[in-house]
């Protein structure tokens, strides 16, 4: 029988994790300090301005070759998703007015079980 | 057995055949794997009760035969997906609720639209949460809702239920809360006020990308994701295992954009001024404090926290003024507290010991 302390496969995954364990601490300390936030914080400012930048820049070249930008394809289907959800939220007050009305059918309208559910008694926790 | 080098040489052979089927298996099972999607996430059967933008209200179809009488709505955190707590059928919070005769609802958010840019907390605590509540009321028919939290979702509950302080909340439950942003020691480095300039940023990119909500995550364990690649490539065997992968890393790795008027006052009202601890914070001119929180109350953490470590959460439940109050640490890390295997055996039988008894 093969044990932890004798096990190649084992050992290997406990250097992986002594491994992982190591190198996020040592990253953690590291970026603890003032200069990685300096440093992360001028990269992250210089990638935001270049970002835009080139936002503005890609969206005139689209609107001159009369084509939709990325943002405005994903207020399009952001709008499509808008109206899916009107509808969901119709379907529901429907439902509801169905079933308030005594008309409910199918499952999206089926009867709601009764309010009277009463937790165990003994108050145990149950598993 | 060599007792001198510790070696088993009998069980070589053995542990070389089974290597090596293992490696046979790992070749099938990993050209299945890019071939195939996963398995179907967040498939409890639902209606949307409410969408507007971001926000969208599910009430999940009760499973059991009769129903506690007060309704439980589920906050979720603003920066993923609500279906962390709904997996698939056996691994689901929701499923479990429904199952023990809870009525449950979602507040859940989808990524804001560039318009959405301009949504501030007063929108997330004085206009979306009341509004579920409300929908939640007009629904079920009862007055009274239970509110659970999970991580920023519980900060968002927590300031609901301090300006909403005469109720309707019955209930306040929060998962892995933060109120203390000093202690969330690298996001505070990360968002250092002298080195970050917030208004720089929300300037530029309106809504705040999900990429960057993401990398901030994986900063904090940067070595993690490598080595859970590697851990699943030679697991890549077990099904059960990948099952498993599959869910939490698309889970992980489907972070939502954050409305940039809200992640401004996230940074600088929290971040920096550490209002919520101070008991300074304010949302659209209504303070906001916890102790004015009087409801039952109850706090889990999970004892290996590196998103929220324990440090950040711990003050919570001196600071709520109820005076029925109960803080449970449990074993787990921020998102296996809530979901996964361990989730089933140890938070979810806790909180449905200590909810079922409130719900009457």
């Amino acid at each position: 029988m093969t044990d932890k302390i004798n096990d190649p496969v084992a050992m290997w995954q406990k250097m992986v994790g002594e491994m992982e364990k190591g190198f996020n601490t040592f990253a953690n300390q590291a970026m603890s300090s003032p200069e990685f936030s300096q440093a992360m914080n001028r990269a992250g400012g210089v990638a935001a301005g270049a970002q835009k930048q080139l936002g503005e820049l890609m969206e005139k070249y689209l609107v001159s070759m009369n084509l939709p930008s990325r943002d405005q394809v994903t207020g399009l289907a952001e709008r499509m998703q808008a109206i899916e959800g009107q509808i969901a939220e119709i379907k529901s007050m429907l439902s509801h007015m169905a079933e308030s009305s005594g008309l409910s059918q199918g499952s999206d309208t089926a009867v709601r079980p009764p309010r009277t559910k009463r937790p165990p008694s003994g108050g145990g926790e149950q598993t | 057995m060599n007792a001198a080098a510790g070696l088993d040489f009998a069980g070589i052979p053995e542990r070389i055949q089974s290597e090596v089927q293992r490696a046979i298996q790992r070749s099938i099972k990993g050209v299945e794997y890019f071939s195939t999607s996963g398995p179907t996430l967040g498939s409890t059967p639902k209606d949307v009760l409410r969408s507007r933008g971001t926000m969208s209200l599910y009430h999940y179809r009760p499973m059991s035969d009769e129903i506690y009488r007060v309704p439980v709505l589920i906050v979720m955190a603003t920066t993923n997906r609500g279906y962390i707590l709904d997996l698939v059928p056996g691994q689901s919070f929701i499923e479990f609720l429904l199952r023990r005769g809870y009525d449950v609802y979602m507040l859940d958010w989808s990524a804001p639209r560039p318009e959405e840019k301009s949504l501030r907390m007063e929108d997330y605590v004085l206009d979306f949460i009341p509004d579920c509540v409300r929908r939640v009321q007009q629904d079920s028919g009862e007055q009274d809702v239970s509110v659970i939290g999970y991580c920023f979702g519980g900060v968002l509950s927590l300031l609901y239920g301090s300006i909403f302080q005469d109720g309707p909340m019955k209930n306040l439950i929060c998962f892995t809360t933060p109120i203390d942003f000093r202690e969330m020691k690298l996001f505070s480095n990360f968002s250092d006020r002298r080195y970050f300039d917030v208004d720089r940023l929300v300037d530029s990119v309106g809504n705040v990308p999900p990429e960057m909500i993401l990398s901030s995550f994986e900063m904090l364990r940067p070595a993690s994701r490598t080595v859970s690649q590697i851990q699943l490539w030679e697991n890549i065997w077990n099904d059960e295992f990948v099952k498993s992968y599959r869910m939490f890393d698309r889970w992980a790795t489907d972070t939502l954009p954050l409305a940039g008027e809200y992640f401004r006052t996230i940074t600088k009202d929290l971040m920096w001024d550490n209002k919520l601890f101070n008991d300074t914070m304010s949302v659209g001119g209504r303070a906001a404090k916890l102790e004015d929180i009087k409801v039952p109350f109850l706090h889990a953490v999970a004892e290996h926290d590196h998103i929220v470590p324990y440090e950040a959460a711990k003050h919570l439940i001196a600071k709520i003024g109820s005076q029925d109050k109960e803080e449970v640490m449990l074993k787990g890390g921020h998102v296996s507290l809530v979901a996964g295997a361990n989730a089933v055996k140890r938070l979810w039988p806790k909180l449905d010991s200590w909810l079922g008894k409130r719900s009457t």
